[in-house]
C-alpha cells in the first residue's frame, strides 16, 4: 500500500503523546458527532463492528486494511456474518459508491480537535473513506497527541509527497438556513474503534 | 459589474426589506461572538495565536517571489504542472486549451473564491464545458443565478422554502422544504457529478512551499471528492494563499475553523503534495493511474497588493469571513451590496485590488470604522485603516466630488467662515426646533429626523461663553488647552462647560484655543489630505499659542486626530516637529480626570447616585484603549453603573455615514436604544460628542425617560459651584 510516510510513528514527539490524552480526545471527538467505542484487545473490535453491521443491515463493505484490523481479524468477521467484503483497489472502486460501510485505518488522534490523522496517499483508502455513507476507522488508543501543533510536529518530517488529511466527524453542513445537517457528501456516520492493544509488529 | 448603472441606495433599501435575510444574519450576529470565543476556550491564547499568523504572513509576502519560486520548484519536482497566471484570462485560457487536450467534458467543482473572482464557471460554459459547484450553498446560489452573499456561508440570505423551489427547478421534481431532505437530495444529484467528472478544481486554504502542497478545509467533504475522484486534478490558488513551512499551516488551522465557524476544526482537513493515484475504468477494468494535476498561481492584482507598503497587509487575510460576522454594516444588509464577491470591509479592499477602484467608489462608505473587526481578524489586518488609505488614494487619483472639495476648500478649512455657517444654522434652524433637539424636517430631509431627532445648534456657542465660565486659578497645577471641536463647541456647549467645570475643580487653569477649528476627521475621512493638513498647521499654531502643559480633547475622535497630526506632517520639516511636540501633550478627558482623581484618593466608588450605564465609542474603546476610567470616574461620581448588552457597539452615527445612510444607521441606533432600555437605567452615559448626537436624538424618539449624559456632565453636577 502507498502511504506517504512508511513510520509515522518514528515521529511521534516524545513524552507528549499516549492514552492519558484519551478522555479529552474522547470529549471532543463525541462532541463533533462521532462515535467512539474503546477497547482493550483487538479481539474484542469485531464483537463492536458486528453491532454496527447488525445495525445498520450492513450487505457491502469495502476495506483497506491495516495492522490493527488484521489483528482484530475484521475481514473474516465481516465474511463469517454474510457481508461482502471488497479489499482490493479495483473492486474498491467499482463498489466503493454503492457499499454500506467503508473500513479504515488512521494514524493518531488529536486531543485538542477529536480529530484523526490519515494517511490517504493510497487511492483505496480515500475511497472507503469518502463514499460509503458509514465510514469506520480504526485507531491505537495510546496514539493521542494533545493539539494541532504537535500532530504538524509528526507531519512535518513525514510528508513529503502523498496525500494526508484530517478527518473530524461526519461530513456536515450549515449551508441552508444554518441548521447543521450531518451527511451531505461523506458519510453520514463516522465511527472510530480505540484499540488498547499494541498489535504484533509495532506499526500503526 | 456595470459600476455606472447601480443604485446603491435602492439595493440597500432593498436588502432591508428583506426579511429572510435580516432574520438569519440578526440571530447569527447574535450567537457568533459568544460561539467564538467558545470555540477557542483550550485553544491558548488568542491574541499570540493572531500574533503568530500576522508574523508568518508578514514574513512570507516581504519575500513573496522567493516563496512562489519555491513552491512552483517543489511542486514541480513532484510532477505538478505548475501554470503562473497574471489575469484571470490567463486562467480560462490555460483551463480551456487543457479540457481539449484532454478531452475534459465535465468538470466538477469545490470551493474557491478566486475562481469566482474571475468568473471562471461563465467561461467554462461558454466553451462547452459543464462545471458543477459541489460545495452546497455555492450549488443553492448557482441554481438560483446569484452571488455568494458570505464567504463562508454563501446562501445565508436565501431561506429553506427559497432553495426547495431552485431545487425542485433543477431537479425537475417538487422538492418539500426540508432541509434534511433537501441535503440529502443535493446529495444524490452531486454524487453523480462526482462519479462522471473528467476533472476536478479545487481552491486553497494554504499552498506549502516547503513541499509544493495544497492545504483544504472543507466540513462537506466535496473537495476530498474533487480531488479524489476525477482523473485531472487543479487547484487554483492565490498567491497571498502562500505560506512557507508544513508546520505554518498549524497556525492558520489553530485559527481558520475557530473564527470562521466557531469550530475547533472543520470535517475535513486535506493537504495534497504531488500527484496522487487515481482509478480509472479502461477497457471496462477499473485500474490504478497516476492522477495529471496541476496548479495556477492566480496573480490579478494580487503581486502589486504584495509590493505595497500598505496593501501588502491583505496577505495576512485567511478567509474566515469573521470581519463580516461582527460588522454592523454587513449583519444588516449582507453581501451582495458590496458589488463583487468579497464582501465586507475586506471584500471592499479586495475588490479595490483585485477588480479596481471603480468598484470601490460604490460601497467603501458602508465601512463605519467602528473597528470590530479589528479585535477579531485572526491576521489582525487593520480593515478600516486600509478602507481610509483607499479613500485617500482614491482623492488623489480622482478628486473629491466638485461640491465637497468647494466646501473643504472654502468653508471647513476656513475657520471663521465655517464658525460663521455654523452661527447662521442656529437662526435658519430655528422653524424646526422644539428647545434643544430638531424633531421634524420637511419633505425630503424627513427620513433623517424619523426614528432619531436631530440636535439644534446651540444659539450661544461654547467659545463665546468663555469670559463667563474660565476662572483664573493662582497657583494652577496645570494649564490645560481645551480642544472642544466643532460639536462640543456649538452643538453641546454645556458639556464645554462641565469640562471646564471639572478640570478647574482640580486647580487646573483652563485656556480656550479662540484659533482652534474642526479637528479635521470629517475631512480625512472623505480621504482629502491636503485640506487635513491645512487644518492640523491651524489648530498646532492655536494649540502651540496658549503653550499648555496638556492639551484635553472631551471626544475621541478629536483625542485621535490631534495626536496622528505628527504621522500626517511627518514629511513637513517646519510643521512635522511641531506636530509630534503638541502630540505628546495631547490626552482624553475621561483618562486624564481619572488619572489625576486617582493621585487625590478620589477615584472610589461612592455610590447613592443614579442608575446608569455607559456606551463604549467604538474609537474611544477601540483606538484610544479607554474603558476602564469612564466607568471608574461615573462610579466615583456616585453612580450605580450597569452595564448594558454589546456596549462596545456601534451606535450608527459613524460621522456623515449617520446622516448619508439614516436607513442603516437607525437599525443599528435602535438596537442601541433596545439595550440601554433592558438596563432600566435613568441615564445613557458616554465620553463622545458624535455618539452623544445619535443616542440623544434616539432616546428623544424612542426613550424619552432616560437622558443621554456625557460623563464630564455627570461630574461637574457633583461638584458644588
Amino acid at each position: 500500500m502507498r502511504k506517504t510516510c512508511e513510520h509515522w510513528k518514528q515521529h511521534f514527539p516524545a513524552g507528549k503523546f499516549g492514552a492519558h490524552l484519551f478522555p479529552e480526545f474522547e470529549m471532543r471527538t463525541k462532541a463533533v458527532s462521532s462515535e467512539l467505542f474503546r477497547v482493550p484487545k483487538a479481539s474484542d473490535a469485531a464483537a463492536i463492528l458486528m453491532g454496527l453491521i447488525d445495525a445498520t443491515g450492513t450487505k457491502k463493505a469495502v476495506v483497506v486494511e491495516s495492522p490493527l484490523l488484521e489483528a482484530a481479524g475484521i475481514t473474516a468477521a465481516l465474511r463469517s456474518r454474510g457481508v461482502t467484503v471488497y479489499t482490493e483497489a479495483a473492486d474498491i472502486a467499482a463498489h466503493a459508491d454503492t457499499a454500506d460501510i467503508g473500513i479504515s485505518g488512521v494514524e493518531f488522534g488529536i486531543a485538542e480537535t477529536g480529530s484523526v490523522f490519515q494517511d490517504g496517499y493510497d487511492i483505496a483508502t480515500r475511497l472507503v473513506t469518502i463514499l460509503p455513507p458509514l465510514h469506520v476507522v480504526f485507531l491505537q488508543s495510546s496514539h493521542i497527541v494533545p493539539g494541532i501543533v504537535e500532530a504538524f510536529d509528526i507531519i512535518s518530517p513525514g510528508f513529503d509527497r502523498g496525500y494526508v488529511g484530517f478527518i473530524t466527524g461526519p461530513s456536515r453542513t450549515a449551508d441552508i438556513e444554518r441548521v447543521l445537517t450531518i451527511g451531505v457528501h461523506g458519510p453520514s456516520r463516522f465511527a472510530i474503534i480505540a484499540v488498547d492493544e499494541e498489535p504484533k509488529g509495532g506499526a500503526a | 459589474m456595470d459600476t455606472e448603472t447601480r443604485n446603491l441606495r435602492k439595493e440597500i433599501s432593498e436588502k432591508l426589506k428583506d426579511e429572510t435575510l435580516r432574520g438569519a444574519l440578526g440571530r447569527f450576529s447574535e450567537v457568533y461572538p459568544g460561539a467564538r470565543l467558545k470555540a477557542y476556550e483550550n485553544a491558548g491564547d488568542i491574541e499570540t495565536l493572531r500574533e503568530a499568523v500576522r508574523q508568518m504572513k508578514i514574513d512570507t509576502v516581504l519575500r513573496i517571489e522567493e516563496v512562489a519560486d519555491r513552491f512552483e520548484a517543489e511542486a514541480t519536482k513532484r510532477g505538478v504542472k505548475v501554470f503562473r497566471a497574471k489575469t484571470g484570462d490567463d486562467v480560462k485560457t490555460y483551463l480551456v486549451d487543457l479540457c481539449k487536450e484532454k478531452g475534459v467534458q465535465k468538470i466538477v467543482k469545490s470551493k474557491s473564491m478566486a475562481s469566482e473572482e474571475i468568473e471562471l464557471s461563465k467561461h467554462m460554459e461558454a466553451a462547452g464545458i459543464t462545471i458543477t459547484e459541489t460545495d452546497l450553498g455555492e450549488w443553492i446560489v448557482a441554481l438560483a443565478g446569484q452571488k455568494p452573499s458570505h464567504m463562508v456561508m454563501p446562501a445565508i440570505h436565501l431561506s429553506r422554502f427559497q432553495v426547495a423551489e431552485y431545487f425542485s427547478k433543477e431537479l425537475k421534481t417538487e422538492i418539500k422544504p426540508d432541509i434534511a431532505f433537501m441535503v440529502q437530495a443535493a446529495r444524490k444529484e452531486l454524487r453523480e457529478k462526482f462519479l462522471q467528472a473528467d476533472m476536478g478544481i479545487s481552491g486553497a486554504n494554504f499552498g506549502i512551499a516547503e513541499n509544493g502542497a495544497i492545504g483544504l478545509v472543507t466540513n462537506e467533504g466535496n473537495a476530498r471528492m474533487v480531488t479524489t475522484l476525477p482523473r485531472i486534478q487543479v487547484a487554483l490558488v492565490g498567491y497571498e494563499k502562500l505560506i512557507p513551512t508544513i508546520k505554518d499551516a498549524a497556525k492558520i488551522l489553530k485559527v481558520l475553523p475557530r473564527n470562521a465557524t466557531a469550530q475547533l476544526m472543520t470535517s475535513y482537513m486535506t493537504m495534497v503534495s504531488g500527484p496522487t493515484p487515481a482509478m480509472v475504468k479502461r477497457n471496462g477494468k477499473w485500474v490504478e493511474e497516476e492522477r495529471e494535476m496541476h496548479i495556477i498561481l492566480l496573480d490579478n492584482g494580487r503581486l502589486r497588493a504584495a509590493h505595497d507598503d500598505k496593501f501588502k497587509e491583505i496577505y495576512q487575510c485567511v478567509r474566515c469571513a469573521s470581519c463580516l460576522n461582527v460588522c454592523p454594516v454587513y449583519t444588516l444588509i449582507g453581501g451582495h451590496v458590496y458589488g463583487h464577491i468579497y464582501a465586507g470591509g475586506i471584500g471592499a479592499i479586495l475588490t479595490a485590488f483585485l477588480s479596481g477602484m471603480g468598484e470601490f467608489e460604490q460601497f467603501h462608505e458602508l465601512c463605519i470604522g467602528c473597528r470590530r473587526c479589528t479585535t477579531i481578524c485572526p491576521g489582525k489586518i487593520d480593515i478600516p485603516g486600509l478602507i481610509e488609505e483607499l479613500r485617500i488614494r482614491k482623492v488623489q487619483e480622482k478628486g473629491l466630488p466638485f461640491v465637497i472639495q468647494k466646501a473643504f476648500d472654502h468653508v471647513i478649512s476656513n475657520r471663521k467662515l465655517f464658525h460663521s455657517l455654523l452661527r447662521l444654522a442656529a437662526i435658519g434652524q430655528k422653524p424646526f426646533q422644539e428647545g434643544r433637539l430638531i424633531r421634524h424636517l420637511p419633505l425630503f430631509l424627513a427620513g433623517m429626523a424619523k426614528d432619531r431627532s436631530l440636535p439644534a445648534v446651540a444659539a450661544v456657542p461654547l467659545r463665546d461663553r468663555i469670559a463667563k465660565i474660565a476662572k483664573k486659578i493662582a497657583k494652577p497645577d496645570k494649564r490645560v488647552a481645551f480642544f472642544s471641536g466643532c460639536t462640543i463647541d456649538f452643538v453641546f456647549p454645556e458639556t464645554g462647560e462641565s469640562v471646564f467645570k471639572v478640570l478647574e475643580d482640580l486647580n487646573m487653569e483652563v485656556l480656550f484655543p479662540e484659533g482652534q477649528s474642526c479637528c479635521g476627521k470629517p475631512v480625512i475621512a472623505l480621504g482629502d489630505v491636503e485640506t487635513t493638513k491645512k487644518i492640523a498647521r491651524e489648530n498646532i499654531r492655536a494649540l502651540d499659542e496658549m503653550n499648555p502643559d496638556v492639551i484635553i480633547a472631551a471626544c475621541p475622535t478629536c483625542t485621535e486626530s490631534l495626536q496622528h497630526y505628527a504621522e500626517l506632517l511627518r514629511e513637513d520639516p517646519e510643521w512635522g516637529p511641531k506636530a509630534e511636540a503638541m502630540a505628546k501633550k495631547v490626552r482624553e478627558f475621561c483618562s486624564f480626570v481619572a488619572e489625576e482623581y486617582g493621585k487625590r484618593g478620589r477615584l472610589t466608588k461612592t455610590g447613592g447616585g443614579p442608575k446608569v450605564t455607559y456606551h463604549d465609542s467604538c474609537h474611544m474603546k477601540r483606538v484610544l484603549g479607554i474603558e476602564k476610567e469612564p466607568r471608574q470616574l461615573l462610579e466615583a461620581a456616585g453612580c450605580e453603573l450597569v452595564e448594558m448588552k454589546d456596549a462596545d457597539k456601534c451606535c450608527g452615527m459613524s460621522g456623515i455615514f449617520g446622516v448619508k445612510y439614516a436607513e442603516l444607521s437607525m437599525p443599528i441606533l435602535e438596537q442601541k436604544i433596545a439595550n440601554i432600555r433592558n438596563t432600566g437605567a435613568e441615564i445613557a452615559a458616554c465620553a463622545c460628542s458624535g455618539c452623544m448626537v445619535q443616542i440623544q436624538g434616539g432616546l428623544d424618539k424612542q426613550l424619552p425617560g432616560v437622558r443621554m449624559k456625557h460623563v464630564a456632565d455627570i461630574l461637574a453636577e457633583k461638584i458644588k459651584d
